[in-house]
């Protein structure tokens, strides 16, 4: 009995990781072929394994006549990604400390609203947001580009309204009659006590900003405003008529996705918190 | 504290239903911490959603001036147009071809892995890793494994390695939006799997183990015991994935078949809404379309609530 279980455990385990193996099997191939020759990646059999290890693909990517990247959309992405996920923080904290534990009139039409927010993609808003953002003179500018993004607190505000209301009310009380006003609770206790919640928060942020396309498709018209995935979408059209190498394309693609994938590998606890509100073991 | 007692020794009577709020009030607080945050949300996503639906009833084109009122207009020629209707029928077909088989490998993997052994973490990464990737890097990635260069993609090679020969993925009619499909569901799996894992974890191990004993099956276990348990996150899972797959409509379309398809193979509503709107510059037509969008993804919404209504009364 014993050993049937230790053999279907190690046939469950080796089965795990072979269909793991699988699923970031695009990620592996993306980045041997990053490492290729252009002669190997045109071969007429796939290649799984470079001949060299050709690292230069990276700095032609970057420079040179294959120049794919141009710093200018690398920076307006950290541009866009930071302060979107900063300022959204900002506002999501406070918001969820309102929400979570004071009180007045309007908190339930105000929660169902940001709830009925979260079905609704920007997409579908595509059209009015466009041309309110057109109205208010914003468009081609990074607050254009920032703001409207900024503003879909629903996912964050619900998140920390979530893990404040778990704080229990005594401290609140204790703190008010300390003479606290709420600024000072919200700076000295909530913030410091939501540490995780912020964790999940920005997990989820700063990869849902740095990998958006639509918007600053739409708000950032300008070259001088493009963001990574526009550079990459680019790549992808142009490709079609195969106007640069693979392995190049790769290289960019890599150079884009790894920080976000180390990124990633940091916080997945604190992104799998985000999502499931709690830990998974 | 001394509102609290003053309202606890008022007499009954005027404490009503409608009195029965909370004693303490912080009106003035919470109007200038929401603030900022309300203000934001109601400039660019409350009014946005009510300017679409005006919108809808003008024509507006950004170079002519301001919207001009042209009544219901719109609304026909949207149901004049052949087109929408292929696109409302891609977006349904993409949408189901991706969400039901997103739900089902999910659930699939997260049992796969609620496993434990050493290395468990870095095997549970690999799975999760793609929720890193964007749209726009994936679609290129996939662009390669599906056929282009001057060699055959990876997918393309192994099946003419069984004396096939294989479809031109992207410029098919048939096999464009699967293939798209393809894409959107290995990047809405991660979170999908994440999901269910906790759903799992919740199940007690004791309660699998006595069924175990009990002499139930491996199939026995997941419909009478992991399927009813997980059922109430299905449709999280479901929401969330429909959610990412309304995103990749657009994203895996406008990269990888830039014009729509062949013969609008993979034109999308929100494609086509993006193409009215700033191909075109018919920016009214497209917030009508929008509105129909948005009618769709209600409709799937109260659809999949619907649906687990009907199934947990039977359950």
């Amino acid at each position: 009995m014993i050993r049937t279980s230790k053999i279907t455990h190690a046939v469950r385990v080796l089965f795990a990781t072979l269909v793991g193996l699988l699923m970031a099997a695009p990620l592996f191939y993306m980045i041997t072929n990053s490492l290729m020759t252009t002669s190997q990646t045109s071969d007429l059999t796939p290649q799984i394994i470079p001949d060299s290890l050709h690292f230069s693909n990276y700095s032609d990517a970057v420079s040179g006549v294959t120049q794919v990247i141009y710093s200018r959309s690398f920076i307006n992405s950290v541009i866009f990604t930071f302060f979107v996920v900063l300022l959204q923080w900002m506002l999501c904290v406070s918001g969820g400390l309102v929400i979570a534990k004071m009180r007045f009139r309007s908190r339930g039409v105000i929660t169902a609203l940001l709830a009925v927010s979260l079905f609704i993609p920007i997409l579908t808003t595509l059209i009015p947001t466009f041309f309110v953002t057109l109205k208010i003179g914003i468009i081609n500018t990074y607050p254009g580009l920032i703001f409207p993004i900024v503003a879909q607190t629903g996912f964050g505000t619900l998140l920390f309204r979530q893990y404040i209301s778990q704080i229990p009310d005594e401290l609140f009380d204790a703190a008010r009659i300390d003479g606290a006003n709420w600024w000072t609770i919200l700076r000295r206790m909530v913030i410091p006590l939501a540490r995780p919640a912020t964790g999940a928060y920005v997990a989820i942020s700063v990869l849902t900003a740095w990998n958006m396309y639509l918007w600053p498709l739409v708000a950032a018209q300008s070259g001088n405003l493009e963001v990574l995935t526009q550079t990459l979408a680019n790549l992808g059209n142009q490709t079609f008529g195969g106007t640069h190498p693979q392995n190049i394309v790769y290289a960019a693609i890599v150079i884009v996705t790894l920080p976000m994938i180390i990124v990633f590998l940091c916080v997945q606890p604190y992104f799998i918190r985000g999502l499931t509100g709690s830990g998974v073991e | 504290m001394s509102e609290l007692s003053t309202v606890n020794n008022l007499p009954a009577a005027s404490v009503g239903p409608k009195r029965r709020r909370p004693a303490r009030r912080d009106g003035r607080a919470a109007f200038l911490m929401m603030g900022p945050n309300f203000a934001l949300f109601s400039v660019f996503i409350v009014i946005p959603i009510v300017a679409g639906l005006y919108l809808s009833f003008t024509t507006w084109n950004i170079t002519t001036g301001p919207p001009k009122w042209v009544g219901l207009a719109n609304y026909t020629k949207l149901f004049n147009d052949p087109i929408v209707g292929v696109a409302v029928g891609n977006t349904v077909k993409f949408m189901l071809f991706g969400v039901i088989p997103t739900v089902v490998i999910a659930l699939g993997l997260a049992m796969l892995v609620n496993v434990r052994f050493r290395f468990v973490g870095v095997v549970r990464s690999l799975y999760l890793v793609p929720a890193a990737m964007s749209f726009a890097a994936s679609a290129i990635v996939w662009r390669y494994i599906f056929l282009d260069g001057p060699g055959y993609g990876v997918v393309n090679w192994v099946i003419s390695q069984f004396g096939v020969a294989p479809p031109n993925w992207l410029v098919s009619t048939t096999y464009a939006l699967p293939a798209l499909d393809v894409i959107a569901i290995w990047l809405s799996l991660p979170v999908a799997t994440i999901l269910y894992l906790a759903a799992l974890q919740r199940i007690p191990v004791s309660v699998i183990e006595a069924a175990t004993l009990d002499g139930a099956g491996p199939m026995r276990r997941v419909r009478s015991i992991i399927w009813p348990m997980v059922r109430p996150m299905t449709i999280l899972v479901a929401i969330v994935a429909l959610l990412s797959f309304t995103n990749g409509s657009f994203d895996l379309v406008n990269i990888l078949t830039p014009t729509g398809g062949t013969n609008y193979a993979t034109t999308t509503l929100i494609f086509y809404i993006y193409q009215q709107a700033f191909l075109y510059g018919l920016y009214g037509y497209a917030a009508a379309l929008a509105v129909l969008q948005i009618a769709i993804i209600g409709g799937a919404l109260v659809a999949l609530r619907l649906f687990h209504t009907l199934g947990t009364r039977r359950g």
